[in-house]
């Protein structure tokens, strides 16, 4: 378990690791551990490591406890579940839950972080206080996306999805994301991420051209395949856009000269890891960060 | 005691170094260890006379040997093919064994030392009968992927690495994770399949399901050794390992090197940092050193080797992944102080002075 104080306020992480799983700590335990916790009482933020077992489990006892005793977290406002790396599991093999239950559980909630989205369903999403949803994974499915799209989130300023690729869960292209921008209503949207894609510069100009672009502060197009093409496109929309304050395109495939271009405008840039794409079997490969 | 432990020599004749080795370009790492060490050397006015492997055994030439002390680098692999470069290995462990019998004044990493680190099941069985903490390797050897996946079954075990016994840098290591319970497996290498047989490439590949069962069948026509997967110390938002450089007995270079995924061998375009950057916890440096310095004893027909060590997760616990007696080629280092290969000639200008030299 991870105590901090952070600027979120008190934060603790919560996991079981392997060999807990295998000397009988399940998920469901996990759970009764973060109830029973005596410092549970005082966090703001409550973070779910790995769970044990996390690609034959899913998460879903800890989020029937949260629906079930919502008394017990309503002190918490910030929420996040799979937060674990690499050597705990794959991404894709991560087994989500519904969270359907959990917006009326915890009125509260301020920011909802989700790592996974197998088997992930956010269901009806209604929360006036939600400000930050983010979705880490290597493919998000439309039917997630469509949960998004119908959601009402009056409250909610940051939107970070990792779109990922089709081999692991993204069944969807641009038109559903056009479609996602175009029907959401998420007035108060001040940071707008749709990252992790290997359609990148298709994405970046379906951005571009909705209605959240003259309202965002933050344009994250990060972790992509971004390359000169969507980079001229931000070269040419960008210098109208005075609230963009910061652009945030990190892991990309852009030249050093479109780079030194974006880098020229009048805003904030986050222009690291720039990538070198691979020449394999007669192809070339552009990488998404997170495709799996 | 060992052979090599034992060797001596009369080496009052001893006037300077043979390096053997590649001559490369400046860009190869065969050209670099050469360039750099004879830059040390010359900073200590010793002369460097360079033999190369190509031209093995040299003839008369190698008559020098018996007034140097002889450095050994690796020679250059010239095929990517795995299943070559267990040949390779083979011939290149015949020819250290030929060497280690022709008359040299003295040798700074004995040949057969080098040879037996080579191996890395001897290596390890080697430290663990030591007493040195090592990442763990199963006994049970597996002939395809399915009695592997059978043996994970049956303990319970979801991830593993897989290491070809005969290898160099992350030739063939494969990283493995296994669902027990829904048999969902994926494995990342840097080998990939080409024309019937496995080749080395510089990308990291993910394979699942049937393809990475396919794999692991062709991996195993090779001996390889199965290891327990560990989980790395994690500094930001990458994993990491270390390069110890161990020389004369002392720790004389440790090297961060980091990635985000499971396979943080420099090869791989992964990148490194400096130690002090870590702020390691001083009891957690401590321990890294005293490990490092019990797995040198093991091998002191070694006056430099190259050590992998890994931290595990949390405890930072410190395990030898393997040795190297021809690791000694640090970028970061060569680049800034020439440190590491200073030393080594400092300890060769110290085996002169004692005219002897005891392994």
């Amino acid at each position: 378990m991870r105590e901090v104080n952070g600027q979120m306020g008190k934060s603790k992480t919560y996991s079981n690791d392997y060999e807990d799983y295998e000397n009988g700590k399940d998920v469901a335990a996990l759970a009764e551990d973060i109830m029973a916790d005596p410092e549970f009482p005082g966090l703001e933020e409550l973070i779910i490591g790995g769970w044990g077992c996390e690609y034959e489990d899913s998460c879903q006892p800890i989020l029937d406890a949260i629906a079930e005793h919502p008394d017990k977290f309503s002190h918490i406002t910030s929420l996040f579940v799979g937060d674990m790396n690499f050597e705990v599991c794959e991404v894709s093999w991560i087994i989500q839950g519904d969270y359907s239950r959990i917006w009326k559980a915890m009125p509260q909630l301020k920011e909802l972080t989700i790592k996974g989205s197998t088997d992930l369903t956010l269901g009806e999403i209604e929360h006036e206080n939600l400000e930050s949803l983010t979705i880490i994974c290597g493919g998000l499915g439309k039917d997630v996306l469509k949960e998004i799209e119908g959601a009402k989130l009056p409250g909610l300023k940051k939107l970070l999805l990792y779109i990922g690729v089709e081999d692991y869960g993204f069944d969807g292209n641009a038109e559903t994301i056009r479609e996602l921008l175009a029907n959401s209503d998420f007035p108060s949207l001040t940071y707008l991420g749709i990252t992790d894609s290997e359609i990148q510069d298709e994405l970046a100009e379906v951005v571009l051209e909705s209605k959240y672009i003259r309202q965002i502060s933050t344009l994250d197009l990060s972790n992509g395949t971004l390359t000169d093409k969507g980079g001229s496109l931000l070269l040419e929309k960008l210098p109208g856009l005075p609230n963009i304050r910061k652009l945030d395109v990190h892991h990309h495939y852009l030249s050093d000269e479109m780079m030194g271009k974006l880098e020229g405008l009048s805003m904030e840039t986050d222009l690291t890891e720039q990538e070198e794409a691979e020449k394999w079997n007669g192809k070339i490969w552009y990488n998404a960060m997170l495709t799996e | 005691m060992e052979r090599e432990d034992m060797v001596q020599c009369d080496a009052d004749g001893i006037s300077g170094i043979a390096l053997i080795g590649s001559p490369g370009g400046s860009g190869s790492e065969g050209g670099k260890r050469r360039a750099y060490f004879e830059k040390a050397a010359a900073g200590a006015g010793i002369p460097v006379s360079f033999y190369d492997w190509k031209d093995f055994p040299w003839g008369e030439k190698a008559g020098g040997m018996g007034h140097s002390i002889v450095k050994i680098d690796a020679p250059e692999w010239k095929s990517f093919r795995l299943c070559e470069m267990e040949a390779l290995t083979g011939q290149y462990g015949e020819r250290l064994r030929q060497l280690s019998r022709m008359p040299v004044g003295a040798f700074f990493n004995h040949p057969s030392a080098v040879a037996a680190v080579l191996d890395k099941r001897g290596c390890k069985k080697r430290l663990m009968e030591n007493g040195v903490a090592v990442t763990e390797m199963y006994e049970e050897s597996f002939s395809c992927g399915e009695e592997l996946f059978g043996f994970l079954r049956e303990n319970r075990v979801h991830q593993v690495f897989i290491k070809p016994v005969q290898g160099s840098g992350a030739a063939g290591v494969t990283a493995l994770r296994f669902s027990p319970g829904t048999g969902k497996r994926v494995l990342y290498t840097c080998a990939a399949p080409d024309r019937g047989g496995l080749v080395n490439t510089k990308k990291l590949h993910r394979l699942e399901g049937e393809a990475a069962s396919a794999f692991l069948d062709q991996l195993f026509t090779m001996d390889c050794i199965v290891e327990k997967w560990y989980g790395k110390a994690v500094f930001h938002d990458y994993f990491y390992d270390l390069r110890v450089i161990v020389q004369g007995g002392r720790i004389d270079y440790i090297l961060p090197r980091l990635s985000k995924g499971p396979i943080t061998n420099l090869h791989l375009n992964n990148h490194s940092m400096e130690f002090a950057e870590l702020y390691l916890d001083g009891a957690v440096s401590e321990r890294i050193g005293e490990e490092c310095l019990r797995a040198a004893a093991c091998y002191p027909g070694l006056k430099s080797i190259g050590m992998d060590v890994l931290l595990e997760k949390g405890s930072l616990r410190p395990r030898i992944i393997e040795l190297n007696g021809q690791g000694d080629l640090l970028h970061r280092d060569v680049y800034g102080g020439n440190r590491i290969y200073r030393r080594q000639v400092e300890i060769m200008r110290a085996m002169m002075a004692e005219g002897k030299y005891i392994g």
